[in-house]
């Protein structure tokens, strides 16, 4: 499981350099972004990969994981963004 | 949403050279958002749905069949292979099973696990590398694979009695741990799909058999002898030349052994050894076997091609009923399980025309089937040294043929 989850961290990392080419990062992240969106994806591949060994098994995993980490980096940044500035008009608000 | 995208207010002229890098930069995010897209629509399908899944299965299981080993890919990302080799008693005496099941439990999804039966013909292949080689491939893919062994087939005799073997192993997996009920197949090898066949057929299992998948098996045995006397097969009207080996000759000659006496049987062995082709029996030995057992002799030797059908209509009748109850034509129509036939063309255990009868014998009483012909398979185990057209051609078929087996318990 070591070797598949060091796979799956690969694997994160390239979709988070896919998603920082295909400019899903943020406008608000400016600074180190590109980094953020590595992690991201790295993370969400990793949870992904263990989501779907509990729920597949270790055959589909990996595509569970790629499957996972695609949207991770498409949506998250943007929920992330969206409830940060909620919070904040909230805050003002109150 | 990136902070660094130019603003397309600026006025450029499309064509310029400060137009170029910021075209080739707007391309290479449309490529990498096209990428995602595709690993998107690419991980959920093979994860998500069922079909999906027996492609991943299938395009694992693939490469491992035909380099006769386990893919790195399906060890690393594979479960471990528990194997056991159990006894269990039956009518027709001892049952020997060996089982291949994966060591973890099922996933959640899709719940229980695929079972597949296992038939590997005339002797005991138990240890076939091969055979060993495809066990441990469907184990580690979450399939449990049970192989079932008979004394009798251990011995190369072929009997219909035998099916009940397959019954037992059917109605004990149905209980094994992880197994979803609905989801148990049949996969026969050469003369293993006589017992796959009667079982399929029996009432007790044959609304619940998932799929019978039959590689390089017979059908009918009186058809077979005629090719094996005649030594000439007709495929799609041409007469081609085609000689038996002499795992075959033993095997028919031991299958029929009940019905002769101790001489008789002595001088069939003797005549048709196993492993080897003996010169045939001397006039004054011929002249002990009885007339049907010596119309049986000439259609096994071959050496009277051209009264083929007078040998066969020789045959004493327990002979021909024995021959009527050792094919799998005589139970076709109580099978509900679709079949699916694979067999090599130029297969010289038990030739081509055998599926292709098969095939036509199933489209007759309408039931569900397909019949591939291959040309890389040496009777059923796959040959080395392929040449990369036959793998193009021939994998596509037997990926078909595998991923419709994979997506009963996907």
């Amino acid at each position: 499981m070591l070797i598949l989850s060091l796979f799956w961290l690969l694997i994160g990392l390239l979709i988070g350099a896919l998603a920082n080419a295909a400019k899903l990062r943020p406008v608000a992240w400016v600074r180190g972004g590109r980094l953020r969106m590595l992690g991201l994806g790295a993370l969400l591949a990793l949870l992904g990969g263990w989501l779907g060994t509990l729920l597949l098994g270790t055959l589909f995993a990996t595509a569970s994981a790629t499957c996972i980490a695609v949207l991770g980096v498409a949506l998250l940044p943007r929920l992330i963004v969206w409830s940060n500035s909620w919070l904040h008009t909230r805050s003002s608000v109150s | 949403m990136d902070d660094k995208q130019p603003s397309t207010r600026q006025k450029i002229d499309p064509g310029s050279a400060k137009a170029r890098p910021k075209r080739t930069l707007k391309l290479g995010q449309r490529a990498a958002q096209a990428a995602l897209a595709f690993l998107l629509c690419a991980g959920g399908f093979l994860s998500l749905f069922p079909l999906g899944r027996a492609i991943t299965r299938s395009t694992l299981l693939l490469p491992a069949l035909i380099s006769v080993s386990e893919p790195a890919p399906l060890v690393l990302a594979g479960d471990p292979v528990r194997f056991r080799r159990i006894t269990i008693s039956s009518s027709i005496g001892p049952v020997f099973l060996d089982i291949y099941e994966p060591a973890t439990p099922p996933p959640p999804i899709p719940g229980g696990r695929e079972a597949i039966i296992t038939l590997v013909g005339a002797g005991d292949n138990r240890n076939v590398p091969q055979f060993l080689n495809l066990a441990q491939t469907f184990a580690r893919e979450g399939v449990v694979v049970v192989n079932v062994g008979t004394p009798a087939l251990f011995q190369y005799k072929v009997s219909a009695r035998d099916g009940e073997a397959v019954v037992q192993a059917f109605e004990l997996l149905e209980h094994w741990p992880g197994v979803d009920p609905h989801h148990i197949g049949i996969l026969s090898f050469s003369v293993g799909d006589l017992l796959a066949s009667v079982a399929a057929a029996d009432p007790r299992i044959r609304d619940r058999v998932a799929f019978l998948a039959i590689i390089g098996g017979y059908f009918d045995v009186t058809s077979l002898l005629r090719t094996v006397g005649r030594r000439v097969q007709d495929v799609d009207g041409q007469a081609q030349p085609w000689h038996p080996i002499s795992t075959d000759l033993y095997t028919l000659a031991s299958s029929v052994s009940s019905l002769l006496s101790p001489t008789e049987n002595k001088l069939l062995q003797k005549a048709f050894p196993l492993n080897s082709f003996a010169p045939p029996l001397t006039a004054q030995q011929q002249a002990q076997l009885s007339p049907g057992t010596a119309a049986f002799y000439h259609l096994l030797e071959g050496d009277e091609p051209g009264s083929v059908d007078h040998n066969l209509a020789a045959l004493s009748p327990q002979m021909k009923a024995l021959l009527i109850q050792l094919s799998s034509m005589s139970v076709i129509d109580q099978i509900r399980a679709p079949i699916h036939l694979l067999h090599d063309r130029n297969d010289s255990s038990i030739p081509f025309t055998q599926a292709q009868e098969f095939a036509a014998a199933l489209a007759r009483i309408h039931r569900p089937y397909d019949l591939a012909a291959y040309s890389i398979f040496s009777h059923v185990q796959v040959r080395s040294n392929l040449g990369l057209g036959q793998l193009l051609s021939d994998g596509t078929k037997l990926f078909q043929a595998i991923n419709s087996i994979m997506l009963v318990g996907s």
